[in-house]
């Protein structure tokens, strides 16, 4: 094997950028296929072509890092910048719906009564289920920290059972977030006040799913002694992403449910 | 009867913690050694037949579903 005079990572070529593209094309021609002829099939097919391409690429660099060694601190750090990079779009995504927001309540149009809530809308009770959400993630947010600090200190069962602890807040969230959304008095389509609340709760929603599952894919390393006290780079991302999630909430939670009632 | 109850204890402990390392097993050392072999497969592939029949199923679909969508694509255009 050639070595290398360097401590940057040569990536071997890889289908999976192809792959992905393809998904999206698929997923995107398949949502407009979906709207106009009634049909779901390519759309779906697109999203099995994206799960596939997502589990085969991230196996791929968990292979290079962990087995393969390339995964050196000058890697490492770009990997960082990386993450801190994509969760800076991230927050521009949900500002522009928080923005959203603002514009409507803050000069409600006569349409609406002038006022907001809007005449007709009656608004969740922020410090019912809303307000347990907010305690949950809170939760959530220290028992990721110590999760951290028991991976640093090669406590492996504290880590583990922490980890698990972090998930299954993160999954009573979800599901408490889905019981409002049945029970509420209110729909996406009930003009502006629907659209923003549904459509902004409803990407942090998504994005909980999408925290869940990447600590379950750490709780999984874990478990399989993927992390050491020093190098734990794929937990650390995740984490990130869980207290940027929580921070999110924290914001729709003070703006939408509690000042927007 | 307590000596016996010990002597059950340890034993059921030396029992479940010997089948429980089994199954949590440190597998890293082992994998580390099929990824550093020196066989000139590249990383999507390195892995055995398993990785080759994904790379294959995954790569049909792609390929399979571009056709179609190029297929209807042109059929739309030209109508």
């Amino acid at each position: 094997m050639a070595h290398q005079a360097h401590a940057y990572h040569m990536v071997d070529p890889s289908p999976w950028p192809l792959t992905g593209a393809i998904a999206a094309l698929l997923m995107t021609s398949g949502l407009a296929i979906w709207f106009h002829f009634h049909s779901t099939t390519l759309m779906t097919l697109g999203l099995i072509l994206l799960l596939l391409t997502m589990y085969q690429w991230w196996r791929d660099i968990i292979r290079e890092g962990t087995f393969q060694g390339h995964h050196t601190p000058p890697v490492q750090k770009g990997l960082r910048y990386g993450m801190i990079l994509f969760i800076t779009s991230e927050v521009f995504f949900f500002l522009g719906f928080f923005w959203a927001f603002y514009h409507s309540s803050l000069a409600p149009t006569p349409e609406l009564g002038g006022c907001w809530p809007p005449t007709g809308i009656t608004p969740l009770d922020p410090f019912e289920v809303p307000l347990l959400n907010t305690a949950v993630l809170l939760a959530s947010g220290v028992t990721v920290t110590w999760a951290h600090h028991s991976i640093m200190e090669g406590e492996r069962k504290q880590a583990i059972q922490s980890l698990a602890l972090t998930i299954l807040l993160g999954l009573y969230f979800t599901a408490l977030q889905a019981m409002e959304y049945y029970e509420a008095p209110f729909t996406i389509a009930d003009g502006v006040y629907g659209s923003t609340f549904f459509v902004a709760t409803g990407f942090h929603g998504l994005h909980v799913i999408i925290g869940s599952t990447f600590l379950a894919v750490c709780l999984l390393r874990q478990i399989q002694y993927h992390f050491t006290s020093e190098h734990h780079f794929g937990f650390e991302a995740a984490a990130w992403y869980w207290h940027f999630v929580d921070v999110v909430w924290l914001f729709l939670y003070v703006s939408i449910y509690w000042w927007g009632s | 009867m307590f000596r016996h109850l010990r002597t059950l204890q340890q034993v059921s402990r030396r029992t479940l913690s010997s089948s429980a390392r089994a199954q949590l097993e440190n597998k890293v050392p082992h994998k580390q050694k099929l990824f550093q072999e020196d066989n000139g497969m590249p990383v999507h592939l390195k892995g055995g037949t398993t990785d080759a029949l994904l790379y294959r199923a995954t790569m049909a679909l792609t390929l399979w579903q571009y056709c179609i969508i190029y297929i209807h694509a042109n059929k739309a255009i030209l109508n």
